[in-house]
């Protein structure tokens, strides 16, 4: 498959960009470095382009019904402009993708699935529409967004569009959605529009100094809010409450998975932890972790906190908050221990 | 345009090597490789004393998102390390030929297939 490029391509290689291939995409992995985009995203404000992620509209007098039966969350509790994150799992309750949803009116939803997983959800939403009277329509390649993320943003929102959105929230203008979400744990918002509009946004904001960000601080940003990595946190082998999130499902209403999960809830079973490294080393992705000398798990997630400047990675442990660990890195074990998320 | 001195030696590697009166080499990461692996947060270098033939992976330099090996331009026995990149691993980025020094080498070897200035801004181009 040939690398797709978002309409800003050409800005990114013009701010110097590194770029590589994420899901087939050509993206800015850096600007200038790593530590320095996020700092600006945690004490500034930062914008990333996040065009190749998807946007599935639902519409249709069953939507609501539908999208409460395909995710974990009951949308009849959604009110027009609520933004909500939850799972789409399959029948044995295991997660296809995470994805936030949004109400932009009673008859007319937004999903934004992950870049990897855009045609896996759509497929899989079709394929469970049966007979709920809705329309699926998946316009990921007409739509862009972009993540303005930073305690800075809603200065630079305001300035840009003379707006503000409240967090989970979402306000319209013509065909462009303003929500206040994002992927940093800091106050921002996405925006989310038609793709003609996309430079005029991005050049707007940088211009107002709006930093921009590459795919590599996303990651550290996240992680140390220990939000999940699609593909990588869950590989569509673990259940919405092996990672952690069961906050993310309302029991009280029928989906998919529901049954599975209501059976698995019986067992004890490992859950996506938190380790930070109290020695000098970075750990990453698929590192074995070891206790009392027995390697019991594989690390999902791993690199530096930037903020902390200590290792810090998620991993699927039967262990509780407190235990020494250790992580084998290059054959040295380095000493970490089992800590409660968020990292800050 | 990544800086490339005159007066030091390369490898294909991207290390520079400076030959010392003592007949020991200095031996660092260069410019062009600082600036492809970006801030550099944790370097691991060898014990002083031990040895390595050339080619051997003899220390570690990590980025965030990576770890890349640094290998012994020469075979030798390590001769002392630069212990300020234990704390200080950014000296690598903002001062690659100079305090981001990161070993010094006792060559057993010969000094061979190493490239000077011209030949390493070729390789780089």
């Amino acid at each position: 498959m040939s690398s797709r490029r978002t309409p800003l391509f050409s800005n990114h290689r013009d701010l110097g960009a590194k770029i590589v291939d994420f899901a087939g995409w050509e993206m800015p992995i850096q600007y200038t470095s790593i530590l320095s985009e996020h700092k600006s995203v945690r004490e500034g404000a930062g914008i990333f382009d996040v065009s190749h992620m998807g946007q599935i509209f639902v519409k249709g007098p069953e939507t609501i019904e539908f999208l409460s039966y395909v995710t974990t969350w009951d949308m009849r509790r959604q009110k027009k402009g609520d933004c909500r994150y939850c799972h789409i799992l399959d029948e044995n309750g295991c997660i296809i993708d995470d994805t936030i949803v949004y109400t932009i009116s009673e008859d007319n939803y937004m999903l934004i699935p992950n870049a990897s997983k855009i045609s896996k959800v759509f497929d899989w939403l079709l394929k469970n529409s049966g007979d709920f009277e809705i329309s699926l329509n998946n316009l990921s390649d007409e739509f862009f967004c972009l993540a303005l993320q930073g305690p800075d943003s809603p200065r630079l929102l305001g300035q840009h569009l003379n707006t503000s959105v409240g967090s989970f929230q979402l306000v319209k203008i013509g065909d462009t959605i303003i929500s206040g979400t994002g992927y940093t744990g800091e106050k921002g918002c996405e925006i989310i529009g038609p793709l003609s509009e996309v430079t005029n946004h991005w050049e707007s904001l940088v211009e107002m100094g709006a930093i921009p960000v590459g795919l590599g601080a996303r990651d550290t940003l996240r992680l140390e809010k220990g939000y999940l990595l699609s593909g990588q946190d869950f590989d569509g082998n673990q259940t919405t409450l092996e990672t952690g999130y069961s906050w993310v499902i309302d029991w009280n209403h029928d989906f998919i998975g529901k049954e599975a999960l209501m059976e698995f809830k019986k067992k004890r079973y490992p859950r996506l932890r938190g380790i930070v490294i109290e020695d000098r080393g970075i750990v990453r992705p698929g590192n074995s972790v070891f206790n009392n000398g027995n390697k019991i798990s594989s690390l999902t997630s791993g690199s530096l906190s930037p903020t902390l400047r200590k290792g810090i990675g998620l991993a699927y442990l039967d262990l509780d908050i407190g235990t020494p660990i250790t992580v084998e890195v290059r054959g040295n074990h380095l000493n970490g221990r089992v800590v409660r998320m968020p990292f800050l | 345009m990544s800086e490339v001195p005159d007066n030091l030696s390369y490898t294909s590697e991207h290390e520079w090597l400076s030959l010392g009166d003592d007949g020991n080499a200095k031996v660092g990461i260069t410019d062009h490789a600082q600036d492809a692996l970006s801030d550099v947060v944790f370097v691991e270098l060898p014990e002083v004393g031990s040895s390595f033939s050339k080619g051997d992976s003899m220390a570690v330099a990590e980025s965030v998102k990576a770890a890349s090996d640094i290998y012994a331009p020469v075979s030798g026995k390590i001769v002392s390390v630069n212990t300020k990149l234990e704390e200080s691993p950014e000296l690598i980025n903002e001062s690659p030929y100079d305090f981001g020094w990161m070993v010094t080498i006792e060559p057993t070897g010969e000094l061979e297939d190493l490239l000077d200035s011209d030949s390493y801004r070729e390789l780089i181009a």
